[in-house]
């Protein structure tokens, strides 16, 4: 594995050319915590770095929210996302496995994604819902995504991860090859200083394939007694980064508008005669759960949940999934 | 720009004609703009301009390309507003989608075959696709029930397999009327009339939920193994490309890896009847 470094000055003055060229987007903080942000040179020197994680996930890069999907469009300037938490690089595997089917690809997304460069940002610190160890994911990134951004003591410090992520580096005329071993040492160090944060907090939390099991088997009182909270909203589905599912509206002229939709809401999965699989609450709330941690693991390579806790976050009726888990993982089994 | 194939965007058929089946069901007859193939038991997405798209299986041939069937029962708001269009339009389709009946695995076997109410259609379309290889099947038997004998679509298919070689078709409705001299009763109760070597043969259900629940549980007390019942399933299948998810049952997607299954493949999977 490879780093590269750059004054953090010099990187940043790069940067501001290069917005002539290309769309850059990276996470700022805000009023409200941090989030990814179209960025003109003034945002550049408050581009965060290193610290868990925007608010919103970044499948809304590659899966907007509503889009007309019978229309043509030219591609635009090359984009460079920068500051992805890994826990949302991997959540874009699935994603991958999804929409770059080989029988069926859909032309917008990988438009979009030959389109991205991707720069993650190593996580050094945890917010308090964060887990993604717990279902087998780094909180920094060796693949997936072109490159990862280290600021250390004023110095960019970038680990190549894809040819792409190189060709983007080498763009910065200032780049260096890192030769001091020290500075890798202090790299690695905050990330095991992350690992054990993680670790410390999300102690007797099941890992990904035990709550597989434990939702497979619950019963239905568990649903009921946690779905009392749910509103329907949909909250949790939209700010997840792995789901994915949508709608196709049809408007005149046979144009086709796909707009992101979720389980969660009420008749999701409802037919035309009417019968509907998902009419009740508790079902819905339950469907979202065996998607994440039984149905899709059981299809795709991918996980389909990063552990980001973003839907523990979003949720108005504060429920906690990782609650449910414990729970969960206590009971005896019969 | 986009020019590669995009999987979201019908191809225009021009509505020829319109054919009452039954005072629910209609059959529209459709020519795509381009050559069309599918394989009996796969589906296409329907779409009315401006109103919306649904999934349906060809009642037509597999074997004619030029020329499309779709049978349709009105039963919601798409289905509602295609009833009411008359020839001369255009319609958009989108696919063939997913996985079809495996004919070729029912060489040298007996097909039985049992259909209840607008399940019929795909059923015709897989019963043009067996007449086209009955040299390479033992026989082929068709049980359907309709609720009343008006709600009873194709009849005229009926009397022409119980001409053809190889084929036997049998009727039943729940409620008869005065004109009817038929079988009373659903439709598992025709499997008591018919003689069929059960170890030598498949066995193919379509229908409405119930009915495909029953079917099966019956078929079982037969028999028939699990992976002898074919059943095509329903679901709300959206985008047909195994990507909107709304169609997922398990950890299948039903518009890609089915419709059509065997019943071993789907047994392990809960509130596959509803």
């Amino acid at each position: 594995m490879q780093y590269k470094c750059i004054p953090k000055e010099e990187w940043d003055k790069t940067l501001e050319q290069l917005l002539l060229s290309f769309t850059i987007f990276a996470v700022v903080k805000n009023e409200f915590g941090q989030d990814y942000e179209l960025i003109r040179p003034e945002d550049i020197p408050g581009i965060s770095y290193n610290k868990p994680k925007p608010a919103t996930s970044l499948k809304n890069f590659f899966l907007p929210v509503r889009e007309n999907v019978t229309s043509e469009r030219s591609d635009g300037k090359k984009r460079v996302i920068i500051g992805v938490p890994n826990c949302d690089i991997e959540g874009l595997s699935l994603l991958d496995e999804i929409y770059l089917d080989n029988e069926y690809d859909d032309i917008f997304y990988s438009k979009r994604r030959e389109n991205t460069i991707l720069i993650s940002s190593d996580c050094f610190g945890i917010q308090e819902h964060c887990h993604c160890m717990s279902y087998g994911i780094l909180p920094y990134s060796v693949r997936g995504a072109d490159l990862a951004v280290i600021n250390l003591d004023e110095t960019i410090i970038l680990r190549i991860n894809t040819p792409q992520g190189e060709d983007f580096a080498n763009i910065f005329p200032a780049i260096r090859l890192v030769e001091d071993k020290s500075i890798i040492d202090k790299i690695e160090q905050k990330q095991r200083a992350t690992e054990k944060l993680l670790e410390t907090s999300n102690l007797n939390l099941p890992d990904y394939k035990t709550t597989g099991e434990l939702v497979t088997r619950a019963e239905v009182d568990i649903w009921e007694k946690y779905s009392r909270q749910c509103v329907s909203c949909g909250a949790c589905t939209t700010i997840c980064p792995t789901c994915t599912c949508f709608l196709l509206i049809d408007k005149p002229g046979f144009e086709k508008v796909k707009q992101m939709d979720a389980c969660q809401y009420p008749g999701f999965e409802r037919v035309a005669g009417g019968e509907d699989v998902l009419f009740e609450l508790h079902n819905r709330f339950r469907n979202r759960y065996m998607c994440k941690y039984s149905w899709k693991p059981g299809k795709f390579r991918s996980t389909a949940c990063t552990g980001c806790g973003r839907c523990i976050e979003a949720c108005i009726g504060k429920i906690n999934k990782n609650e449910l888990f414990r729970e969960l993982s206590k009971q005896p089994v019969c | 720009m986009l020019t590669e194939k995009n999987i979201y965007k019908p191809v225009m058929a021009k509505l020829t004609e319109v054919i009452e089946e039954s005072p629910l069901i209609k059959t529209f007859v459709l020519i795509p703009e381009k050559e069309f193939s599918f394989r009996t038991g796969q589906f296409i997405e329907l779409s009315v301009d401006g109103i919306g798209e649904a999934p349906f299986t060809p009642s037509s041939s597999p074997l004619i390309t030029e020329k499309l069937e779709v049978t349709v029962m009105k039963t919601g708001y798409v289905t509602e507003h295609m009833h009411k269009l008359k020839p001369g339009i255009n319609m958009g389709i989108r696919g063939p989608f997913g996985r079809g009946y495996p004919v070729e695995m029912f060489y040298g076997k007996e097909v039985l075959i049992l259909g209840g109410g607008c399940g019929l259609a795909p059923i015709r379309s897989l019963l043009y696709a067996l007449e086209g290889v009955k040299d390479k099947l033992k026989k082929v038997i068709l049980c359907y029930g309709s609720k009343t004998p008006a709600d009873c679509i194709y009849k005229p298919l009926f009397d022409r397999l119980n001409k053809t070689e190889k084929f036997e078709a049998y009727r039943t409705v729940d409620r008869a009327d005065e004109e009817w001299d038929g079988s009373v009763g659903v439709v598992t109760t025709l499997l008591n009339k018919i003689k069929i070597t059960i170890d030598e043969s498949v066995a193919i259900v379509c229908g409405p939920p119930v009915m495909m629940k029953f079917g099966t549980i019956r078929l079982l007390e037969m028999g028939y193994k699990d992976e002898q019942i074919y059943l095509s399933m329903e679901k709300n299948m959206s985008c047909g490309l195994g990507k909107c998810g709304h169609c997922m049952m398990g950890e299948f997607f039903v518009c890609k890896d089915g419709p059509v299954f065997t019943y071993n493949e789907l047994k392990g999977t809960p509130d596959i009847w509803k």
